[in-house]
């Protein structure tokens, strides 16, 4: 017996599937293991390369799936530590449809299909497993209880493109439609048509297509008369077809559709219509294809029934952002749908909650604070929150107070359930400081407004970016008419804040040469987060309570509507707004790379270009700060 | 230079004749050896265990693999040292002139990958000499060299757990020959294919 081998049995005992086999069973398969180191960036295999004879799992480091539409890179998955992937010469025998590529320097575990065949076979749990997970991505998962189900989920295996949520998906068509040539007769063509319940066919010559036959035509030219049912397709038959590349995406498709007011694209080899037919995509196609759209996900959150299920939307949210990340489409529009959905799904936890607890005993408000307030949080970070009862009879406070704490706790836990983590300083609604009745938060704001800096209660500015979650308009109406009041003339007020927002570090130094870290695990790293985002953020909410903008949280937005408010530096503004996108999107990427808040960039692996496009993004900060300087006047706290 | 000469009127061992044989042509499979040895010469010293991994096309193949403990009752004898480690090892145990026959057969003409190899190399053409075969032919690797190549050191040597804290190979609690080689293994896997070599 070999020992290494022993040591790798143990190692696949840990993971599913291999947990249900005997160790007896796993030696013999680690004896038949080969050992892999793949470099950073090295492909273990890509699209359209034949099958390997084995499947592959993680040891150490990290492999991301990718899949190309729209002949772009798209991330499907990342597989980790214990993760299993390459599934598919088991179950089908056409050649790879991702590709497979190192992240970070990995070793991997080749396992031979044929080794492993056998106790797939003998041991009808281990193929359960597989099929199942298998089956739950070739199909588009409905159901809830599929999704909640399938264990590793997209992560492992991949078959067709069809279970990606979201408008950048490539599209599955039907890539066996009819074919006929030009001198077909419509009435067999119709007949073929009728049979197959297609509504279209394609007209080809030497496999090549040169023109199409839908219902509409033999609607519009048949059925009305102009032409006898007895002509030549090549009569009837719309010329040229609009041809589009494999793996288009939905986004794309939809467009094609519009332009040329069509209801089918033909799929050719390289896209033109010189090439080989692969397929048809009808108008049907698509609407099957956005049943996995933003919408849909609110729609399903509303009707979700457990942390569990919120989860798994929670995971479908997060591969939306990133294919949009990717696809490039405007920061603002994924901040706007995102938030939307992280909305939705913070209310449903509220509402679970109530559903458990009965009905409330007072009108309440439940705020999300801080970046979510602020409606800029793609990323999954922890949860900020407060929650505000309506001031009721001193017997009955005890009560409420009460029900309204453990509503606090029940939602905050099904929150983390979800994977919003809770807040480390417990700035959330199931704490007693900030769960209360709006005279004790009118009399916080009050306090934290006049006396900043003297009171022992912290002031997290935080607390200054609110949004209404679930609940009465009417007291977070009460708050912001609170907080705008107290900031007329509030010197000291804005002069705390202002310290605040300035006393951050600057990010570049002397020589305009990146700030990084010294020491640490993320030693020459760039704190993204501290050094460039938060500054921005700050400024951004310093100038907006001092300009009385209300109800204007997002600091995007913020910069836009200052540069209207205040002309007179319109241009720093409009600047900073555009900065704040710019290194939102780098955090953003960063995160989504490394599977974590994105804080630290690693600037080694950046290329030339996106270095200076960072600088440049951090340049208007040196104006605003100038201009908060005059503009405030700190003396007080500097 | 003139080995030949030596070995001219002399009959060598079957295996070795075969073994000669193969290196009419050039090997792609690397073997990554790690043994335990009672000391570093030559000639005074005996090799107790010894552990070996195939590479090829860049994965290790865990099923191509060497393992044997090697009886050296005489050797321990006469140093007055414990045989424990033999009783106790789970291993096959074969005599010197067996296992040294058998690791001939396992290596073939691959080339030779480990952690400062030629002690390991020289041990063999001892053992090889005792049962009357010539000198090993094979090419040697040495992952210290590589290491040391690839970062332009020349004025250190490092050590097995240093080489696998640099590249960040996990050191497991047990201690033996084979997870030695195992571990080169990974080294080797790592230096190859930052150093280019096919």
């Amino acid at each position: 017996m070999n020992t290494i081998a022993e040591h790798i049995a143990d190692f696949l005992k840990e993971y599913a599937p291999f947990d249900q086999l005997t160790f007896q069973e796993l030696s013999e398969i680690a004896v038949n293991i080969r050992v892999l180191n793949l470099e950073k960036n090295k492909t273990l295999f890509q699209i359209n390369d034949p099958l390997h004879d084995c499947f592959y799992m993680v040891n150490s480091g990290l492999i991301n799936l990718y899949a190309i539409a729209d002949a772009e890179e798209t991330i499907l998955s990342k597989c980790h530590e214990g993760a299993i992937f390459g599934l598919r010469p088991f179950f089908a025998k056409n050649n790879y449809m991702m590709t497979a590529k190192a992240r970070e320097e990995s070793i991997v575990y080749a396992i031979p299909i044929a080794v492993f065949r056998p106790f797939v076979a003998n041991n009808a749990a281990v193929l359960d497993f597989l099929l199942e997970n298998f089956a739950a991505n070739s199909h588009q998962t409905k159901t809830s209880q599929n999704l909640g189900k399938s264990i590793i989920s997209d992560t492992v295996f991949y078959s067709d493109q069809k279970a990606e949520m979201q408008f950048f998906q490539a599209l599955s068509y039907n890539s066996n439609p009819i074919v006929v040539t030009a001198d077909a007769i419509v009435k067999d063509v119709a007949q073929l048509m009728a049979e197959t319940l297609l509504n279209s066919a394609i007209v080809s010559e030497n496999n090549m297509p040169i023109g199409i036959v839908t219902h509409t035509d033999m609607s519009s030219k048949i059925a009305t008369g102009r032409y006898a049912n007895t002509v030549p397709v090549a009569t009837i038959m719309s010329k040229p077809p609009i041809t589009v590349i494999e793996n288009v995406s939905l986004a794309e498709a939809q467009l094609l559709m519009l332009k040329n007011n069509v209801t089918h694209l033909c799929v050719t080899q390289d896209g033109t219509n010189k090439s080989v037919i692969r397929g048809v995509i009808s108008e049907h196609d698509l609407v099957i294809a956005q049943a996995n759209n933003p919408g849909v996900l609110i729609k399903e959150i509303k009707r979700s029934q457990s942390s569990k299920e919120l989860q798994q939307i929670r995971l479908r949210l997060a591969d939306l952002i990133q294919n949009s990340i990717f696809k490039n489409i405007p920061l603002t529009h994924i901040n706007n749908i995102a938030s939307e959905i992280n909305f939705a799904i913070i209310k449903r936890a509220v509402e679970l909650s109530i559903l458990d607890l009965g009905s409330p005993p007072a009108r309440f408000a439940w705020l999300s604070i801080g970046s979510q307030g602020r409606k800029e949080q793609l990323l999954l970070t922890d949860q900020d929150s407060i929650l505000i009862f309506e001031d009721v009879a001193a017997e009955k406070y005890r009560e409420v107070k009460d029900y309204f704490l453990k509503l606090g706790k029940k939602t905050t836990l099904t929150l983390e359930k979800v994977g919003y983590q809770l807040c480390p300083n417990g700035h959330m609604g199931s704490n007693m400081m900030w769960c209360k009745s709006l005279t004790d938060w009118v009399k916080q704001y009050d306090a934290w407004m006049n006396t900043p800096g003297e009171n022992s209660n912290e002031l997290s500015s935080i607390f200054f970016d609110y949004e209404l979650v679930i609940g009465e308009q009417k007291i977070e109406d009460a708050i912001t008419n609170v907080v705008f009041r107290n900031a007329k003339n509030n010197t000291l007020f804005f002069d705390f804040l202002g310290n605040d927002a300035l006393r951050k570090h600057s990010p570049l130094s002397f020589f305009k040469k990146f700030i990084v870290e010294e020491e640490g695990v993320y030693k020459d790293f760039f704190d993204i987060k501290t050094r460039a985002l938060m500054p921005l953020v700050d400024s951004a909410r310093l100038f907006a309570l001092s300009y009385d903008l209300i109800g204007i949280n997002n600091t995007y937005l913020r910069f836009k509507q200052l540069a209207i408010t205040d002309p007179k530096h319109s241009e720093i503004y409009l600047n900073c707004a555009e900065a704040f996108l710019t290194l939102s999107k780098f955090r953003t990427l960063e995160g989504l790379k490394n599977d974590d808040a994105g804080q630290y960039i690693n600037l080694e692996e950046m290329s030339k270009i996106d270095k200076e496009k960072l600088k440049n993004a951090l340049a208007p900060m040196k104006e605003l700060e100038e201009l908060i300087k005059n503009k405030f006047q700190l003396t007080q706290f500097s | 230079m003139l080995d030949w000469l030596k070995y001219i009127n002399k009959e060598h061992p079957e295996f070795w004749k075969t073994y000669i044989s193969k290196f009419d042509s050039k090997s792609s499979r690397y073997v990554i050896l790690s043994t335990e040895k009672t000391g570093l010469n030559p000639h005074k010293d005996v090799v107790l265990s010894i552990s070996a991994f195939a590479v090829v096309n860049d994965s290790i193949l865990i099923s191509d693999s060497f393992e044997a403990v090697l009886l050296q009752y005489k050797f321990l004898h006469d140093n007055q040292l414990s045989n424990e480690f033999i009783i106790e090892s789970k291993l096959p145990k074969l005599s010197e002139p067996e296992a040294i026959k058998a690791f001939i057969e396992f290596i073939g003409n691959a080339v030779l990958v480990g952690h400062h190899v030629d002690f390991d190399v020289e041990m063999f053409n001892a053992a090889l000499e005792r049962l009357g075969c010539g000198r090993l032919k094979n090419e040697a690797l040495d992952i210290d060299i590589m290491h040391r190549k690839l970062n332009d050191i020349t004025d250190k040597q490092f050590s097995l757990d240093e080489l696998s804290q640099i590249y960040k190979i996990p050191i497991s609690d047990r201690n033996s020959s084979s997870e030695d080689a195992y571990r080169t293994a990974l080294l080797f896997l790592k230096l190859k294919s930052r150093l280019g070599i096919k």
